[in-house]
């Protein structure tokens, strides 16, 4: 049997036991096949399953932790199942893992809910943070470019907190009650060059961030009343960030 | 790193990988020799040592799919020849020694041909072919003994001892049958024996490492993780001057 083929076959079966046709497409004849089938049997292979599924979950605890640690149990439980069970928890690359896990938690949590505040702070602190050391600010030069187009910076975040943020954060990490849920809105700006890594955002970034959804020239944002040294600073902290446009690209 | 440089920046500093993946048919993972390129730039390592396994395999699209677990790998001569091959490059790349580390596995019956036999048969083979040496895994020997019924002794006869440059110790847990390489207890006395058996066998070894998850050094305490240091030392001393 080529190596390509029985590996591919006993990785699909280690990583969905009960998966449609894990053989398909592969060169298998009938003796491969049937011994491959015969894996389920095999103790040592369903030990095998077992393992995989705790090391997946234990990534994804890692990954989702904060957020976990303040879900009712069963809530927390029926998670991590469901993330495992679509494939989830078997990236070893932590960044990759949390990023992925905590969208698919915010997918789940209602909204307004402290736990989806939570499921948001956790990841953009883990984003921001990813990028805090070495992070170098771009000069502002390129602003004067008549192209020059910037995005959201792909470290950086803004969060809605449905509370005083500081009580709620404190409340979060200190595993206290959380006061109740204001339908009024705070919004929290996350970036890698602020120290400390977030603080409350004006009212003006937070429209920067919504417009920023897709990349605006500046000579836009200008119109819009935004000042050549606003834009600048939100640079420095890596809020936002300039696009490359397509025909300047080598 | 900063703070990694202020605790141990006058230690020799040796790399121990698990994401090569160097097992993998249809490709390893070249992001991982990038990272350890950087590395070396930024501090330069005494040897590295990476699990011979697989555990990424074809996605859709071209894409790679990770398996999450660390697999086996069948004891072919197609497997030899392919990580042979490619532990060669790993050595031509870098100056210091690789290891490669012997896993510990469940699965019972994997595909095998005939001249290499069994996992010690694929570790020789592939040492022959590389030049890498072994990082002998003391407590996957153990396992594989326990769950597979096969002598430990045995194995570490068959295993090129002249060639171990890095042994590792660990403790695990009985589950289901089996007995788990979980790195969440203190070293069996049966890897303890085995320590003392392979040092006064292996006349290269450089060091031995005492494993353990990083949830469970805070359960066991720095009073047990201190005397399990302490014994591997005193095995270490005694092999060494005999």
């Amino acid at each position: 049997m080529a190596l390509l083929d029985y590996q591919t076959a006993l990785g699909r079966l280690v990583r969905a036991p009960d998966g449609t046709d894990p053989l398909r497409s592969l060169r298998l004849d009938e003796a491969e096949r049937s011994s491959i089938e015969g894996l389920q049997a095999n103790a040592g292979y369903r030990f095998t399953v077992g393992v995989q599924r705790s090391w997946c979950v234990g990534r994804a605890e890692r990954a989702g932790y904060l957020t976990l640690s303040i879900l009712p149990e069963d809530l927390r439980r029926r998670l991590l199942d469901d993330w495992t069970e679509a494939g989830g928890g078997t990236s070893s690359f932590f960044a990759a893992e949390a990023e992925a896990f905590l969208d698919f938690i915010a997918g789940r949590l209602p909204h307004p809910s402290h736990e989806l505040t939570a499921c948001r702070f956790e990841q953009a602190t883990l984003r921001a943070n990813q990028q805090a050391i070495g992070f170098t600010p771009p000069g502002p030069d390129r602003l004067q470019a008549p192209r020059c187009a910037l995005r959201r910076g792909r470290h950086a975040g803004l969060v809605a907190f449905h509370g005083e943020p500081h009580a709620i954060i404190e409340a979060l990490t200190q595993h206290q009650a959380l006061p109740p849920v204001s339908a009024a809105a705070t919004a929290i700006l996350f970036a890698p060059g602020l120290e400390g890594l977030w603080r409350v955002a004006s009212s003006r970034e937070a429209a920067l961030w919504e417009k920023l959804t897709m990349p605006v020239r500046f000579t836009s944002l200008a119109r819009d009343g935004y000042r050549r040294d606003d834009i600048a600073a939100m640079l420095r902290i890596g809020f936002v960030e300039f696009v490359t446009p397509i025909g300047d690209r080598a | 790193m900063d703070r990694a440089r202020q605790t141990c920046a006058s230690l020799p500093m040796v790399i121990h990988g698990v994401e090569l993946s160097i097992g993998s048919a249809h490709g390893w993972n070249p992001a991982y020799l990038e990272m350890l390129d950087a590395f070396q730039a930024m501090w330069p390592f005494v040897w590295h040592s990476e699990h011979l396994g697989f555990q990424t395999i074809p996605g859709g699209d071209g894409a790679s799919l990770e398996v999450g677990v660390p697999l086996p790998v069948p004891p072919t001569k197609e497997a030899a020849d392919l990580i042979g091959g490619r532990a060669a490059a790993i050595c031509r790349r870098y100056q210091p020694p690789f290891l490669l580390e012997n896993p510990a596995y469940y699965i019972s019956d994997l595909p095998c041909d005939r001249e290499i036999g069994d996992d010690i048969g694929l570790i020789n083979a592939i040492m022959d072919r590389s030049g890498c040496f072994l990082l002998l895994d003391l407590h996957n020997v153990f396992c594989n003994s326990l769950n597979h019924r096969i002598d430990p002794l045995a194995v570490i006869d068959r295993a090129p001892l002249d060639r171990v440059v890095e042994i590792h110790v660990a403790g695990g847990a009985s589950r289901d049958g089996f007995w788990m390489d979980g790195h969440n207890s203190r070293v069996p006395e049966p890897v303890w024996e085995l320590l003392e058996y392979t040092l006064s066998r292996a006349p290269r070894v450089g060091g031995v490492v005492f494993e353990m998850l990083d949830d469970f050094a805070v359960a066991l305490g720095a009073k047990a993780i201190g005397e399990e240091l302490r014994r591997a030392g005193e095995i270490w001393h005694r092999c060494r001057a005999s």
